[in-house]
């Protein structure tokens, strides 16, 4: 299993580094398991083009059979890299897509399909909020 | 089995050759001495028994060994192997990313996977369907099952197993590369550098096949150059991936270092590498190599500055650092100095509509909170000193600190309480630093400009105090408010059940009228019909029969009357009976009513 797991991320990894649909870029990938990409939203208004944001990817070693962790990463500076607004990206980072937890996964996704759905997700938003932060006040108060 | 010969020629005297003729190969345990009794059995029954006793003996053996070598060597994952070609994409499963091994169409929707990979997916190993594995297609979702190996194209097969692969222990040394469906015979028959059993004798340790020839391997040595101890036979390997002082060799500048350098070497110290100016923070976007940035800092004059900038930067950062602690320290006093205004001359509007709160709500608080007023004031101002109102932190952490008085919350709380229906917080359930605006939080009946020490301490407290003192008339009033619901809802009832013993009372009236009338019409027709018999009728009896008649109609006509008057009645009384209670009892008292109303009819 976690044989398997590897080399199809060190697949991956090989054909990434070869080329990549426009917008995306890898970072690094210091340990196979640990992967950081750069993503930048090209049609949208709320999103320019110049910015980029950066997603961290974890794979466990059930990879593809489980799907990897995804998180937007928050960079104070050099390079500054900030949290999209988008309704469902929390603050910290979590993005709520269907196609991360566990119903919604299927093996045949790869990093680059995640990236594209990803990418489309912030492509087709048309709000520059976020909806579960001021729920998210609401339950900390409450407690 | 090549002693099946030899086994097989005639009886005891070719015993101890046969004996001797394997122990040079392994120790076998010795038969079982012959026993002398041979008057029964023949010699030739004897002969066969023993026969059966070796063979039985050496085909054990012979499985043992061949499940050992198979431990040695276990089956080879075929999803791991590298390919020697680049292969068709269209030959690749979705899931592992390989050519299909042991592909498996779906039948429902023909999207095509490995075996195992579609095992995996679908969890078969934990979860048992009796009608055999199934679940949604990876890639479209389609409910499918797990088709039969015969349902694959042979076509496919044969192009997957002919792909040429690299033997799996090409990382030991390795150089042979098999068509796929041939590496595992590779692995268990030929290849030199897969394990076997040690020839040694009484050895049954593992050891490379091409160095199973030198004999037992299986002695201590120790490594020239990092000194381990190992086994002669792990000597090679060691040498080639893991001893730490091996010489390898640097892709990029194409010079030997050292194995233990060259995480180091490949980072830092190798010269083909490129590092950036030393100036690049401050804008030389120059990288060169190890080897020529020296001369490359030698004439550039951001990494000339370099220092100097970095210099002015720390003094910078220093100075910003004190700078917010300067402002910070501003805003306490500031705060401060605020609250000590407030506390001089006080706002009117502020103090007037607490006052007056404070008379009509909380009665019955004096002499415990001015007790609490005399302990606490005392350390106002040290708590003031380091409360830093500016701070939103401490300001969330003073809305929701525990003894916040939300209904709930509190009740739950202060269940250790004895008198747990005193209002607002007591001074023996907060924690010390909060005790400070347990007088604020219940400033009913002070007035803020007081001698001891004043109880307002800023703005802020008292506005929460003000939220206190609303809060708590809220909740007055609520209880007020359900009980004078309760009231009216008892009075609507009792109101209702009079008017339905009324109702009652004016059914059981009218039944007796019915019953009048009833008894009027038969004897009415009893005596129609007598004279009826009679022919000759006078007409002034018949008038008189009309006029009969015609009372019974009246009277018939006043029973329907009242009756109608009674289901008015009965109307009314529903009414009365959904307005009371708020609707919570109306709709069956409704139907009960009605349902009087038409059996007394
Ligand atoms: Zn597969
Ligand atoms: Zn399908
Ligand atoms: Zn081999
Ligand atoms: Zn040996
Ligand atoms: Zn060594
Ligand atoms: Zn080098
Ligand atoms: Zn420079």
């Amino acid at each position: 299993m976690a044989g398997m797991s590897s080399k199809r991320l060190q697949k991956e990894l090989t054909k990434i580094q070869g080329t990549l649909p426009p917008g995306i870029t890898l970072v690094s990938a210091p340990d196979l398991r640990e992967w950081q990409m750069d993503i930048a939203i090209l049609d949208n208004p709320i999103y320019p083009p110049s910015d980029h944001y950066r997603l961290r990817f974890q794979f466990s070693q059930s990879y593809p059979i489980e799907a990897p962790e995804v998180v937007f990463m928050a960079i104070p500076s050099n390079p500054e890299r900030k949290i999209p607004l988008h309704p469902h990206i929390y603050s910290n980072g979590i993005i709520c897509l269907d196609l991360l937890d566990s119903q919604g996964w299927s093996p045949v996704h790869n990093v680059e399909s995640i990236c594209i759905s990803i990418q489309s997700m912030l492509a087709g938003n048309t709000k520059a909020e976020r909806e579960f932060d001021t729920w998210l006040v609401w339950v900390v108060m409450a407690n | 089995m090549s002693r099946s010969p030899i086994s097989r020629s005639p009886r005891e005297s070719q015993e101890p050759t046969f004996t001797r003729s394997r122990s040079h190969r392994r120790p076998v345990p010795t038969p079982p001495p012959e026993t002398p009794r041979r008057s029964s059995l023949s010699a030739e029954m004897r002969g066969m028994r023993r026969l059966e006793q070796r063979r039985n003996m050496e085909e054990s053996h012979y499985l043992n060994c061949k499940a050992r070598a198979q431990n040695y060597n276990p089956p080879i994952d075929l999803r791991l192997v590298d390919y020697v070609s680049p292969y068709d994409s269209n030959l690749m499963c979705p899931i592992c990313r390989c050519p299909f091994v042991d592909p498996v169409v779906l039948t429902e929707c023909d999207h095509c996977f490995c075996r195992d990979c579609i095992r995996q997916c679908w969890n078969t190993n934990s979860t048992y369907n009796p009608l055999g594995p199934r679940g949604n297609c990876p890639t479209c979702r389609t409910p499918a099952k797990l088709g039969s190996r015969s349902a694959t194209s042979k076509i496919l097969l044969n192009i997957v197993d002919d792909l040429v692969v690299k033997c799996p222990k090409s990382d030991d040394g390795c150089k042979a590369e098999v068509r796929r469906c041939e590496v595992q015979d590779h692995v268990n028959i030929y290849c030199g550098y897969a394990l076997v059993e040690c020839l040694g004798e009484n050895c049954e340790l593992p050891v490379r096949r091409k160095d199973a020839a030198q004999g037992c391997l299986h002695y201590g040595v120790s490594c020239l150059l990092c000194r381990k101890e190992l086994q002669k036979w792990k000597l090679e390997i060691h040498w080639r991936s893991e001893c730490p002082d091996r010489r390898v060799h640097c892709e990029t500048c194409k010079s030997t270092v050292f194995a233990r350098d060259l995480d180091e070497h490949s980072k830092q110290t190798c010269p083909a590498i490129s590092i950036p100016c030393p100036g690049k923070a401050f804008g030389c976007t120059s990288r060169s190599r190890k080897g020529q940035a020296e001369i490359h800092a030698k004439s550039c004059t951001f990494a000339k500055l370099a220092p100097i900038f970095q210099k002015q930067q720390d003094r910078l950062d220093e100075q910003e650092v004190a700078q917010r602690e300067m402002s910070r320290k501003l805003q306490v006093l500031e705060s401060g100095f605020g609250a000590m205004r407030d506390i001089l001359n006080p706002p009117k509007e502020d103090t007037t509509p607490d006052r007056r709160s404070a008379g009509s709500t909380r009665p019955s608080l004096s002499p415990r909170d001015m007790q609490a007023n005399g302990t606490t004031s005392s350390f106002i101002p040290n708590a003031q000193s380091n409360f830093d109102f500016s701070d939103p932190t401490a300001y969330a952490d003073l809305m929701v600190s525990p003894h916040q008085p939300r209904p709930s919350a509190s009740t739950a709380s202060r269940q250790s309480d004895p008198t747990p229906d005193v209002p607002g917080p007591r001074l023996t359930d907060l924690p010390e630093p909060f005790s400070f605006d347990s007088d604020l939080a219940s400033p009913a009946g002070f007035p803020p400009p007081t001698t001891d020490g004043g109880p307002y301490a800023s703005p802020l407290h008292h506005l929460l105090s003000m939220h206190e003192s609303l809060r708590d008339e809220m909740s007055r009033i609520s209880t007020v408010l359900s009980e004078l619901d309760g009231r009216h809802s008892m009075q609507s009832l009792n109101e209702n059940l009079r008017t339905r013993e009324e109702i009652s009372y004016m059914g059981a009236q009218v039944a007796g009228l019915q019953r009048q009338v009833h008894w009027l019409t038969s004897a009415q027709l009893q005596r129609q019909q007598g004279r009826s018999g009679t022919p000759g009728a006078s007409s002034s009896s018949a008038m008189a029969d009309v006029g009969a008649g015609a009372g019974v109609e009246a009277a018939v006509s006043a029973v329907s009357t009242a009756a109608t008057a009674l289901t008015g009645a009965a109307r009314v009384a529903n009414v009365g009976a959904s307005g009371s209670g708020n609707g919570r009892d109306g709709a069956p008292m409704r139907r009960r009513a009605s349902e009087e109303g038409r059996t007394k009819l």
